[in-house]
């Protein structure tokens, strides 16, 4: 930890909003970008009608459409990708904003999981004997916080 | 662990900022009359102005009937001020401590909440802000032997699962409430906290299992 010098609050606020800048235009503005280019070409090739078909049953337990289904893929491989998407199916129609809500949570608890087992379960060197059940329990959480959140929108 | 910080003092200050946060963000003043508005995220965060087209109907720069890159870029630029604005007010609670008075407020509750010692409270608000800085103070808190392996995979567990959240949150997921209706009202009408609340308890269910899992499994053998 850094010992902090003392700062005029206004160039902490300015620090902070510079921070934003940097990750919207180094990762949301790629990440929406690159979703939005998938989406589209899922849609014009007719792919993305037949994941809604495939996913619909399970995802209409948390009262999603089935191509919400794609949020959670997004999200698994970074959670820029699981918002970038959800913004576009948004765009699209496919989703509403209390539909938006209810993946909301679930797009971080399972979020980035390929990077984070590297760059957490391995730097902290936790046995990898337990990395499936530590998988299973985001996804698990995830697919639980849609549930929760269905009675907060 | 480093002393210093452990021992650090947190004033009232700290504590009114961490106050402050949440209420903010709550959306509980988000539809005050008059000058308490100030005390809202999404008021402060404003709007942006409409463009008058065809047929004297109202649009935003991002137009209608946009799609693929180039829409979406204009669509992620239209999302940028929340993110700024959401880290700037972020970055300012934490100067004045506000993760100083929640670590104070979480360290006692951290063994009956997670099974793991009060001695991990800075690592735990560490792992909020930063998945790596969490994964390093983590390997350090266990060659130290403060915790134990059991309890490192807890801490893991708890870690694992949305991990650098308020970053993360903060960041990616506040762009989320920018979103706005065709009407032009805003789409996700749950107050930004309120996500974040349910995945910091689903954080604390997590790492639950992993400790009973663990001691299921100390049983059998």
């Amino acid at each position: 930890m850094e010992i902090k010098e003392k700062k005029m609050i206004t160039d902490v606020f300015v620090d902070g909003a510079r921070k934003g800048w940097n990750i919207g235009i180094s990762s949301v503005m790629p990440n929406v970008m690159m979703a939005f280019v998938i989406i589209h070409a899922l849609k014009i090739t007719g792919i993305l009608d037949i994941l809604g078909k495939v996913f619909g049953p399970v995802m209409a337990v948390f009262g999603l459409p089935g191509e919400a289904a794609t949020v959670l893929m997004g999200a698994w491989l970074s959670m820029g990708g699981g918002v970038g998407v959800a913004v576009s199916l948004f765009t699209q129609g496919v989703i509403d904003g209390a539909q938006v809500a209810i993946l909301t949570p679930a797009i971080f608890l399972m979020g980035a999981q390929i990077q984070y087992a590297g760059r957490l379960l391995g730097a902290a060197e936790v046995e990898s004997r337990h990395y499936g059940i530590l998988f299973g329990i985001c996804i698990l959480n995830a697919f639980l916080s849609m549930f929760v959140m269905r009675f907060f929108v | 662990m480093n002393e210093k910080n452990e021992q650090k003092k947190v004033g009232i200050v700290a504590y009114l900022s961490l106050i402050f946060a949440i209420v903010f963000f709550s959306g509980f003043f988000a539809k005050a009359a008059g000058w308490l508005g100030v005390l809202d995220f999404t008021v402060l965060n404003g709007d942006y102005g409409k463009i008058i087209g065809e047929g004297g109907k109202s649009f935003t720069f991002r137009g209608t009937g946009g799609y693929g890159a180039k829409d979406g870029f204009l669509f992620a630029l239209n999302l940028i001020p929340t993110v700024m604005f959401a880290l700037a007010v972020v970055s300012v609670v934490e100067y004045l401590g506000a993760l100083d008075a929640a670590r104070q407020l979480l360290t006692p509750l951290l063994r009956p909440l997670l099974g793991i010692p009060g001695s991990t409270g800075l690592a735990l608000i560490a792992s909020l802000q930063s998945t790596d800085a969490g994964a390093g103070m983590t390997k350090l808190l266990y060659d130290e032997k403060e915790i134990t392996n059991d309890e490192r995979t807890i801490f893991a567990a708890f870690q694992f699962t949305a991990g650098g959240t308020i970053t993360n949150y903060f960041a990616t997921g506040a762009a989320l409430f920018a979103l706005s209706a065709a009407d032009g009202s805003m789409a996700v009408t749950v107050p930004l906290i309120v996500p974040f609340v349910v995945i910091m308890i689903f954080k604390v269910f997590g790492a639950n299992l992993m400790r009973f899992y663990l001691k299921a499994a100390s049983k059998k053998q």
